[in-house]
């Protein structure tokens, strides 16, 4: 039914190459450091968390809204993990659930004051993220807390599947639930519809307030995860851990919504993204580059992902 | 030449016409819009400008605002020939201005900032005087008795203010803007939405100008305006001059015909599928809308129902208002049984009782052109499967093979992007969308704007077959045409208000036309 076109199917994997590709030269220059098993695993889990937050990301961005607030929402998530815990000595099964609700709530709040007072969500967003980034420095006193169950530890990052930690496959997982929802459900198609034409939407009778709350609401849900596995990698929760996750889950969305699935935001692509920028990162540092490689390649990509993603829909004006 | 008594002391006979076109003709792909068309304007004169959609008369306007460039013909002002085609944004250097429906005012600055916006002749870039400003605003607004404070936001004034303002800021600019001592004054359509009361003190602002010695062309398409403010006025008909003549020498009547012609008896398509003896699939009662007043009718089963008017008349307001997209003040709708208040149906609940609109607006409500056709016609009936949410994709793509073939849609398949087809498949494509749900009520709103003459057959056939199987359709539409080949009746409405109801052998395009132009009073000998 479906012909191959060799043209979509390059612009596809296109990505997907340039990662091969890039693996492959640092692997020729570093082979004894960059190219191990043990380097891999390293950069599968400690990256779960980014993927996480991209994935959360491309959910408003599909339905045509950003949320800013996810790396805040990350953070005090994260935070909240640790004080309960190692502070107040909740035990870790009940924290998680109650995390993930004050998650969920932060996007309802962001849901309702977008939706309401018809502000654009990119000031929203960025407000309270800051709001939140002020209520973790305030509730922490600004340190690092540590001493959080070690059964979280246990089942975040010391468990290994094929020597990659399990944080790994906890962010497949919502990434394929994600895709389920995306192309099998008719919710996916509303988000879609509510992204790329509103009005065409509410006259086919969705109801696109509703759509666009449950977008909120599922980054909300996934910054809180993401917050949690978090302190769960590194057993401790620091003030400022999500600040400097939110230019690359940007990047890694607008790169991943050029593969896979080009033209549209879609969860493999962005796992894809995220692992390419993280290679390229990773090689970089393991060449002997300092820090400033990380914002030079993360704040290169995002543009450059936008620029080829204007490319393939033939640099039609958008409103953002 | 008759002038208006204001006027006539300031006014010399000048030796050569204010504005004079000759022979201008424009050709779009094998279609004159304008065919040698001959216009003069003497100074100081408020002359009006009047034709159907289609007459050629926006097309006229867009070339002396130097938007298209014309295929023949010449345009001289004050005897002085103008290089054609007119050179963009130099109009105003000429003494020709435009005050368009649209007035072009930024509605969130204050009148002072919209007076002076582009105003670039006059004003030093580098440093406004605002108080200098101000006080030259405030004294042209009391030369015109204007009700206007240089510091008033823009959106907190009455449409007729908002009127005056675009008008007075436009004529400022002609008088002082340009060394030629030319004015010309363009209007295009300032009326439609304007109370009557507001109408007259735009009048007297018109005559006013006038008496200065600016000349005005008013595009109207209400001929009591007409024979009230102009003094002489021109009509134009298929891209041609029909006539030019003093109006107060003319009736309405003869006017109406000049406007309307002898048109061809157009081919009815409209099919014998009416149930008469039945109850009425759709009754409304007592709709109120932005325009529409308390509007009460019924649609049989197998009923082509057409709605149209002048502009500013509110049918097109009609299609909206009955399936929820656009709430109403007050007003029901019963369709087969189902009662709504369209105070707060959604199209949600509409759709469910078998109300769908099919929008004028193809690109932004109708489809979404980045998505594919697939997706475009799956929207509506993505929960029709069943499991609830789940999608079939197997049975959704052979959904819409199936509806790509039956509504005979020219496109690569299915996984093809809604944008890259033409208009016509594109509006097949909203048809495809809308119609798969089987409806009751068809509401369709300019359903062939920029279609071609097969893709329209198409169309009109997708109707008929609608109705043979006992649903009901209502088209709004401005094209007169298109109802005498499709409507089996018709209302026309002036005002918010259907003034004259046409059935069967009387839908055609030249009672449509009169019934429109001649308003209620006059149009009683119809029925």
């Amino acid at each position: 039914m479906h012909r191959i076109d060799i043209k979509y199917e390059a612009e596809r994997f296109g990505l997907v190459f340039v990662w091969i590709a890039l693996i492959l030269l640092f692997g020729v220059m570093r082979p004894e450091t960059f190219l191990t098993w043990s380097n891999f695993s390293t950069i599968f889990g400690s990256e779960a968390v980014l993927v996480i937050v991209t994935l959360g990301l491309i959910i408003p961005l599909t339905a045509g809204d950003f949320d800013l607030s996810i790396a805040q929402n990350l953070t005090l998530a994260s935070m909240v993990t640790a004080i309960l815990n190692a502070r107040l000595g909740v035990p870790i099964i009940a924290t998680i659930p109650l995390v993930l609700l004050i998650g969920m709530g932060i996007g309802v709040v962001n849901g309702a004051i977008t939706l309401y007072f018809r502000v654009h969500s990119l000031i929203v967003t960025l407000g309270i993220g800051t709001f939140l980034h002020g209520i973790t420095l305030w509730i922490s006193n600004s340190q690092t807390i540590s001493g959080v169950s070690s059964s979280l530890i246990k089942y975040v990052i010391v468990t290994r599947i094929l020597g990659i930690p399990i944080e790994f496959y906890y962010a497949i997982i919502l990434c394929a639930v994600i895709w389920y929802v995306f192309s099998y459900t008719a919710y996916g198609q509303h988000l879609l519809f509510t992204g790329r034409g509103k009005e065409v939407a509410r006259l086919t009778g969705v109801n696109v307030g509703a759509v666009r709350m449950g977008a909120f609401i599922a980054s909300g849900f996934m910054g809180a995860v993401a917050g949690i596995l978090y302190t769960g990698t590194t057993g401790s929760a620091n003030p400022s851990s999500g600040t400097f996750l939110l230019l690359p889950a940007f990047a890694a969305a607008f790169l991943g919504a050029t593969c896979i699935k080009p033209g549209r935001f879609n969860p493999w692509g962005s796992v894809i993204a995220v692992y390419f920028l993280v290679t390229g990162i990773n090689g970089l540092s393991v060449l002997g580059f300092r820090t400033f490689v990380q914002d030079l390649f993360y704040g290169g990509a995002l543009v450059v992902a936008v620029m080829v993603s204007q490319l393939i829909s033939g640099r039609k004006e958008r409103s953002i | 030449m008759i002038a208006t008594q204001a006027g006539a002391a300031e006014r010399k006979p000048s030796p050569v016409e204010r504005l004079s076109i000759c022979g201008l003709t424009k050709v779009f792909g094998g279609n004159r819009a304008l065919d040698a068309v001959d216009f003069e304007v003497a100074s100081g004169e408020i002359h009006g400008l009047l034709g159907q959609n289609g007459s050629g008369k926006s097309t006229l306007i867009k070339i002396l605002s130097g938007f298209y460039a014309p295929d023949a013909g010449s345009i001289s002002i004050d005897g002085h020939p103008i290089p054609l085609p007119m050179p963009m944004g130099r109009h105003e250097a000429m003494g020709l201005a435009f005050v368009h429906q649209n007035l072009g005012l930024y509605p969130d600055g204050t009148v002072l900032e919209n007076l002076i916006a582009g105003d670039h002749g006059r004003l030093n870039s580098w440093r406004i005087d605002w108080r200098q400003e101000a006080a030259r605003a405030r004294a042209l607004f009391a030369t015109f008795k204007l009700d206007l404070k240089p510091n008033d936001l823009v959106e907190t004034l009455s449409p007729v203010l908002r009127a005056q303002l675009a008008i007075v800021r436009a004529a400022d600019r002609i008088q002082h803007g340009n060394d030629t001592g030319s004015a010309i004054l363009v209007l295009d359509e300032p009326t439609p939405f304007l109370p009557m009361d507001d109408v007259q003190a735009l009048f007297s602002m018109m005559r006013q100008l006038a008496a200065t010695g600016v000349s005005i062309i008013f595009v109207s398409h209400d001929i009591d305006e007409i024979i009230d403010v102009t003094d002489r006025a021109t009509v134009l008909r298929d891209g041609k001059t029909i006539g030019s003549f003093d109006t107060a020498s003319m009736s309405r009547p003869q006017i109406v015909e000049m406007i309307v012609g002898h048109a061809l008896k157009t081919d009815r398509t409209a099919g014998d599928t009416v149930k008469t003896d039945v109850n009425a699939n759709v009754v409304t009662s007592s709709v109120c809308g932005r325009l529409i007043q308390n509007l009460s009718f019924e649609v049989k089963p197998g009923e082509i129902l057409g709605l149209t008017g002048l502009i500013g008349s509110g049918y097109d307001e009609v299609p909206y208002l009955l399936n929820g997209s656009t709430t109403a003040r007050t007003g029901s709708l019963v369709v087969r049984g189902n009662t709504f208040d369209l105070g707060t149906v959604t199209p949600a609940r509409s759709m469910k009782a078998g109300v769908v609109l099919i929008p004028a607006d193809r690109q932004i409500t109708g489809i979404v052109p980045e998505l594919t056709l697939l997706e475009n016609v799956s929207l509506p009936v993505l929960g029709n499967h069943e499991r609830p949410g789940y999608i079939n994709h197997k049975k959704l793509r052979d959904n819409a093979d199936r509806l790509l073939k039956h509504f005979k849609v020219k496109a690569e398949g299915p996984d093809q992007q809604a944008g890259d087809l033409s208009g016509g498949n594109q509006q097949k494509i909203v048809l495809a969308k809308w119609l798969q749900l089987n409806p009751v009520l068809v509401l369709l709103d300019e359903p062939t704007q920029g279609i071609d003459v097969g893709a329209r057959a198409e169309i009109y056939d997708f109707l008929n077959t609608l109705c043979a199987g006992g649903a009901s359709v209502i088209c709004a539409t401005s094209e007169f045409e298109q109802l005498e080949a499709i409507a089996h009746r018709v209302l026309v409405f002036d005002r918010g208000q259907v003034t004259v109801e046409l059935k069967d052998g009387d839908v055609t395009k030249s009672n449509i036309a009169k019934a429109c132009y001649l308003k209620a009073t006059t149009t009683n000998a119809q029925n």
